[in-house]
């Protein structure tokens, strides 16, 4: 064995985890070997020094002082939770009022509705009322016929002058 | 009441519950917090913010691991971020550790055992706080903490044999930079050679 496997071999044997036939091996090793003997005094003066870190005593009234701190977190959750959302919530709604603002802008215009559109849409019929308008259109147009027509015969003819 | 149960009421929000599973754990967390600080102010600040997070965490803890390993996790990021914050720590200078422990020999023996004791425990603080930080960490949590390594395995996400190999590079370092101070004894000496 050389002193760097006993080395690691000590440091097993430290936390328990070496079994008798490896501790003898290592015993025999330390035996012949004062470098190895020293290196097991520090580490053995290390872990000691190392533990006496452990046992620490808590600072009094752990709880009492928690207790107010749990309260107010909790408290603050929900609000932590809608702060955290409404910031996502922004952007998007800006995107949603850009992107109907865009439609609105760029969509085409309504045309205007026909007359018969119009009829359709008020759930009438457009050829009979386009009839019923003929109709009172005619004689007022018929009328207006004969007017011009007796105008013409009243006209003196006009013979071309020679 | 079993652990497990307090657990449960505390996660459908029992103040009671939570507060039994402080008082167990809490020692434990302030010792932790307090190996990396060497303050204990700070330490019980740092244990009052583990507990606040992890209560605000319940939830999310689905009890895949002991509520400890978990607790203890929780513990070691938040040392680990709080450590970061209060930026690295500075390169010991043997020479004046040493002297605080070692050096008036004279001295030292006319002093009370326990200012010594005291001194020698500041020095091997200071030592291990100038470890690099995965070191560091994995020898608190063994050496200082006495944490077994399968929980150390659990708490820091590594595998037995990483966590294994770590903390004897970790020992072996610090026996290292220690070895100016044990010098007067004989000094430490390199096992490199068989």
């Amino acid at each position: 064995m050389n002193c760097r496997k006993a080395e690691t071999l000590l440091l097993r044997s430290a936390d328990g985890r070496l079994d008798e036939r490896t501790k003898g091996l290592l015993a025999r090793h330390l035996e012949g070997c004062p470098a190895c003997r020293k290196a097991e005094r520090e580490y053995r003066t290390m872990f000691g020094l190392l533990k006496d870190g452990r046992d620490a005593t808590p600072l009094p009234r752990f709880w009492e002082r928690l207790e107010p701190r749990l309260r107010e977190e909790t408290e603050l959750v929900p609000l932590l939770f809608w702060e955290r959302w409404s910031l996502k919530a922004i952007p998007v709604f800006l995107a949603l009022v850009v992107l109907l603002g865009g439609f609105l802008f760029f969509a085409p215009q309504a045309r205007e509705m026909s007359q018969s559109a119009a009829l359709l849409l008020e759930d009438r019929d457009p050829l009979s009322e386009t009839m019923a308008l003929y109709e009172a259109d005619r004689p007022e147009a018929r009328t207006m016929m004969l007017m011009f027509a007796s105008l013409d015969e009243k006209t003196p003819l006009r013979r071309p002058t020679p | 009441m079993e652990e497990k149960q307090l657990v449960r009421l505390a996660q459908e929000g029992s103040p009671q519950a939570f507060e039994e599973l402080v008082t167990k754990y809490q020692p434990k967390v302030f010792s932790m917090a307090l190996s990396f600080t060497r303050n204990r102010e700070a330490a019980d600040d740092l244990a009052q913010e583990i507990f606040l997070k992890s209560y605000l965490a319940l939830p999310r803890f689905h009890g895949k691991s002991e509520f400890g390993t978990w607790l203890y996790r929780i513990s070691m990021n938040h040392i680990k971020d709080y450590l970061r914050k209060k930026g690295r720590a500075k390169e010991v200078p043997l020479d004046e550790v040493c002297e605080l422990a070692f050096s008036d020999k004279e001295q030292a023996e006319r002093a009370e055992r326990e200012r010594e004791t005291e001194a020698r425990r500041l020095l091997v603080q200071r030592l291990v706080e100038s470890l690099p930080e995965k070191y560091r960490v994995i020898l608190t949590l063994r050496d200082i903490q006495g944490m077994a390594y399968d929980e150390i395995s659990q708490i820091l996400k590594l595998s037995p044999g990483t966590v294994d190999s770590r903390l004897h590079r970790a020992r072996r370092m610090l026996r290292l930079k220690l070895a100016p101070c044990f010098e007067g004894e004989g000094g430490a000496h390199e096992l490199s050679q068989g």
